[in-house]
């Protein structure tokens, strides 16, 4: 249905933007377009910051080990996400509700909160392993923390609502006659979920993962405090190269890095789902 | 019949299990600490082998801890509200503007919010070294603010979105100014996303970590940086007793937004 | 006529390349309900806007007793609207969302209540005043906006759409409504729809839209009897038509051949036609008989389905030439079933009840 439109001119209703546009211009783009010239001119006009980044084996790993971090928490949280969405999608809501309390509360918890629960949590002496050894189950602490394991754990507990709440949109999403329909053409409950419900789910699934995806690579704080010297990962090493070893160049190129492979990831994403819905699994 | 809840036969049972079993995953960190908060033991045993309030009045009784937390409240209270300000100007424009490059504009405005924050915290961070605003609360306030835009954008657009711009045309041919509509009729009616914008806002700076540690000074810290640096030190249980009580912040908005939501929608 | 009240003054509206409207001009006296007939996208709505001030006109004047409106902003107009869509002000009562045009024209609380209460009275709904928009059916927030739209006693009230986005019978219960609010307040209504019955049943006068133009303006039976064009005749009412091929006109009868072969004489000529001309010969359904009546053409042909409504009973019929044509005779004893369906026979019609058209 058309609206009722009003008189508008060629800029109409732009002035509105302008505060907006002033700060994040001056504050944002402006930072962010000096520092990536910093990579290029910093401690001399030339490329030598990038040829260090990727000729060095140390960076290289660094790379490599963001990725894989990055996957293999992307991967975890989509398999546990999806039997809650899932179950969310269509469980009366009073019972429902309670759940959703609990995603709320761990969202909006504060991040160090969560990561020294973690820490707590996953350490040598920590309830885990005690748990785990009284319980005969292991006799020997298990290495959870600063290693891929601690990572994992503490980056999946806090990337599964973010994958969670946009799954519930896109199985809703969903007419559960098709589902209904495939029963009656004699699909077995195996074969539904196979042929119908996981194809038709696989948009939301997609873009829930690039999203978790992207952020995963970018993290800061959480592989900081949870993940060990040897697999150290892109934002920490940047953060470090800057602050403790003052190499602006050479930060400043990984950060660029980091942006470029950021934003790619992030058009493809706006792509799939457009900004709609991906500002709606908030 | 995947998708009837009350058709799904032993899969709802299996699907039970595991949402419960997700549930107790997502809620353990936040229970654990706070039993941790007052259990005795220096060395955080578990379960506590007696209990006591001494990590809270440890906490208390610390200058630095208060500050940090008056600092936090104060940078982001000043960029929710500016936020707020900004991102209500600017979501008319992008809901109801017209004009070429919108579309541009939502994406540059909402990028903050994508981009991985260790890269803004550096760039903010040599840029504010350069102009003099490093370390200092007006500094932190507009970096803080940068990151909350999207925050505040992100809700308020939303409810605009929802609001049928029919009802503000109605309230003109009424008699009432464009100004007026907008501010007797309109704003009311997006209260809602108003209201969670500045709460998000307001998290988002209350939160944020990674700006925080490279903009603090020894002069001014806020409580994340406070944290950050005890977390970096040793795992003391003040850490917890201070992570309760924000917790207990976080269950207060959480009540006050819910109360506001179910009377709203009456 | 004298000074007319409401002058719409040769309005043109472009957008781009597109002219939505294309340089319309009415003249509508103090008191009366006119409606703005059309299909959807004919410029009927756009004219409302510019006279709510919701669109400029690229030219062309709106005059209010000889004022031009176009300079004065919507707020300022002083016009009442009532919209398609439900536009009560959600987070304020009923009694407040009337109260709202008074308020914002400050005027003192004694005045605000009382007329508050009289509009509350002049919809029957005084017993919602104290609800919210949202706790009222579709059928009841119209009658609430109609009542915040009169409440400052506007010249001119708009209404765009207002009932389309309820059912059947709510709206034509409320189409009462409207008349006998129109009746007792005395307030001139420029009303558009783009359903002819909704226009018939209201208006005292109809402008009939199309593609940016006024077809045909005057009363129902104006536009019903005596429609100006093939459009005019097809949008009101139901109608049939055949092809023809005009043989002559004289003094104000034409006399035509139809595809199957057949000589129809004394059809009303409106349009001047040459010899040889290929035409439509425009026949009502209810003017169509199944017994004959001296004076009367008739149409051999076929019928394909035949139903009974109570009133008036409906035939389907073909022609020996294929086209199918709408029957709808009275139901009563002079007009007798008889006919069945896959039965051949004649059907009759008063050439002075058809019309010609140029194909």
């Amino acid at each position: 249905m058309q609206g009722t439109p009003l008189r508008r001119g060629s800029m109409a209703g732009s002035g509105g933007a302008l505060p907006a546009l002033t700060l994040v211009g001056l504050f944002f783009v402006v930072p962010v377009v000096a520092l990536l010239l910093r990579s290029v001119t910093d401690p001399e006009p030339g490329l030598q910051n990038y040829a260090a980044l990727f000729g060095s084996g140390t960076y290289v790993r660094v790379f490599l080990n963001t990725f894989l971090v990055a996957a293999v928490v992307t991967a975890v949280t989509i398999v546990v996400a999806f039997p809650v969405a899932w179950m969310l999608a269509i469980m009366p809501p009073a019972l429902g509700s309670i759940v959703f309390g609990i995603i709320i509360l761990s969202m909006w918890t504060n991040l160090l909160t969560r990561t020294y629960a973690w820490m707590v949590l996953l350490q040598r002496t920590g309830v885990i392993n005690r748990t785990l050894m009284g319980l005969g189950i292991i006799h020997e602490p298990l290495p959870l923390i600063n290693n891929l394991a601690g990572v994992t754990i503490g980056m999946v507990y806090i990337m599964l609502p973010f994958m969670i709440l946009p799954l519930i949109g896109a199985l809703r999403a969903i007419d559960p006659m098709t589902l209904r329909a495939a029963a009656l053409c004699g699909a077995s409950p195996f074969q539904a979920f196979g042929r119908i419900l996981l194809p038709l789910s696989l948009p939301g699934i997609a873009a829930g993962g690039l999203m978790v995806f992207v952020m995963s690579l970018g993290y800061f704080v959480t592989p900081a405090l949870l993940g060990g010297t040897s697999n150290m990962m892109l934002a920490e090493m940047i953060a470090q190269t800057v602050q403790s070893l003052l190499n602006w160049g050479l930060g400043s190129a990984a950060a660029f890095v980091l942006l470029i492979v950021t934003m790619a990831l992030y058009a493809l994403q706006l792509r799939m789902v457009g900004a709609r819905r991906l500002a709606g699994g908030l | 019949m995947l998708l009837d809840y009350d058709r799904l036969g032993w899969l709802r049972a299996v699907l039970a299990a595991f949402t419960a079993l997700v549930a107790a995953f997502l809620l353990l960190p936040v229970v654990f600490i706070i039993l941790l908060s007052f259990g005795s033991s220096r060395w955080l045993a578990f379960p506590p082998t007696g209990w006591t309030l001494k990590w809270y009045q440890e906490l208390l009784a610390d200058p630095a801890w208060i500050n940090a937390a008056l600092t936090s409240a104060k940078i982001a209270a000043m960029a929710a509200i500016l936020s707020v300000l900004v991102g209500l100007l600017a979501s008319f424009s992008l809901v109801r503007g017209e004009f070429p490059g919108r579309q541009l504009l939502r994406g540059l405005l909402l990028t903050p919010m994508v981009l991985p924050v260790v890269v803004f915290a550096i760039a903010v961070y040599a840029f504010f070294l350069r102009i003099g605003l490093a370390g200092t609360t007006i500094g932190f306030v507009i970096a803080h603010t940068i990151l909350a835009l999207p925050f505040a954008i992100i809700p308020i657009a939303t409810a605009l979105e929802g609001f049928d711009k029919s009802i503000e045309d109605a309230a003109i041919v009424c008699g009432a100014s464009p100004l007026q509509a907008r501010l007797r009729i309109t704003l009311p009616s997006i209260r809602i996303g108003i209201f969670s914008a500045a709460i998000f806002s307001f998290l988002a700076s209350w939160d944020e970590v990674v700006v925080a540690i490279f903009m603090a000074s020894p002069t001014l810290q806020t409580l994340p940086v406070k944290i950050w640096g005890s977390l970096r030190a040793d795992l003391s249980p003040v850490v917890a007793a201070a992570s309760s009580l924000l917790v207990g912040l976080t269950l207060c908005l959480m009540i006050v937004t819910a109360l506001l939501r179910r009377r709203s929608s009456r | 006529m004298t000074r007319p009240f409401l002058s719409i003054r040769a309005v043109r509206k472009t957008f781009g390349a597109f002219v939505a409207v294309h340089d319309v001009t009415i003249d509508v006296p103090k008191g009366e309900f006119l409606t703005f007939l059309g299909p959807s996208g004919s410029g009927k709505s756009t004219t409302l806007y510019a006279i709510a001030g919701f669109q400029d006109p690229t030219s062309g004047d709106v005059l209010l007793e000889d004022k031009s409106l176009l300079a004065v902003p919507s707020h300022k107009r002083n016009i009442g609207m009532v919209f398609q869509r439900y536009t009560l002000f959600p987070h304020l009562s009923v009694a407040e969302n009337v109260a709202f045009p008074l308020r914002v024209r400050r005027r003192p609380d004694g005045e605000v209540k009382r007329k508050v209460a009289d509009m509350l009275a002049l919809v029957r709904l005084e017993k919602f005043a104290d609800r919210y928009p949202g706790a009222l059916s579709g059928g009841q927030q119209q009658r609430v906006a109609l009542a915040r739209a009169l409440a400052y006693d506007p010249p001119i009230l708009l209404m765009d759409e207002p009932l389309s986005a309820l059912d059947k019978k709510l709206r034509q219960e409320i189409q009462a409504e409207i008349r006998r609010i129109h009746r007792e307040t005395g307030v001139t209504i420029l009303y558009v729809t783009h359903d002819q019955e909704e226009a018939l049943h209201l208006s005292d006068r109809i402008a009939l839209f199309k593609e940016g133009r006024i077809e045909q303006i005057g009363t129902g039976e104006d536009l019903y009897l005596r429609p100006a064009s093939e459009f005019v005749a097809g949008f009101i009412g139901n109608s049939n038509f055949l092809p023809a091929e005009h043989l002559e006109t004289e003094s104000g009868a034409a006399t035509v051949r139809l595809a199957d072969g057949s000589i129809v004489k004394g059809v009303k000529a409106t349009h001047a036609l040459s010899r040889g001309q290929t035409a439509r010969l425009m026949v009502r359904p209810e003017a169509f008989r199944l017994t004959p009546v001296s004076g009367n053409a008739s149409l051999a042909v076929e019928i394909v389905d035949t139903a009974f409504f109570g009133d008036r009973r409906r035939v389907v019929a073909r022609t020996g030439s294929g086209d199918e044509i709408d029957v709808r005779p009275s139901s009563d004893a002079a007009e007798p079933a008889g006919a069945d369906a896959a039965a051949s026979r004649r059907i009759f019609f008063d050439p002075a009840q058809a019309f010609l058209f140029p194909a």
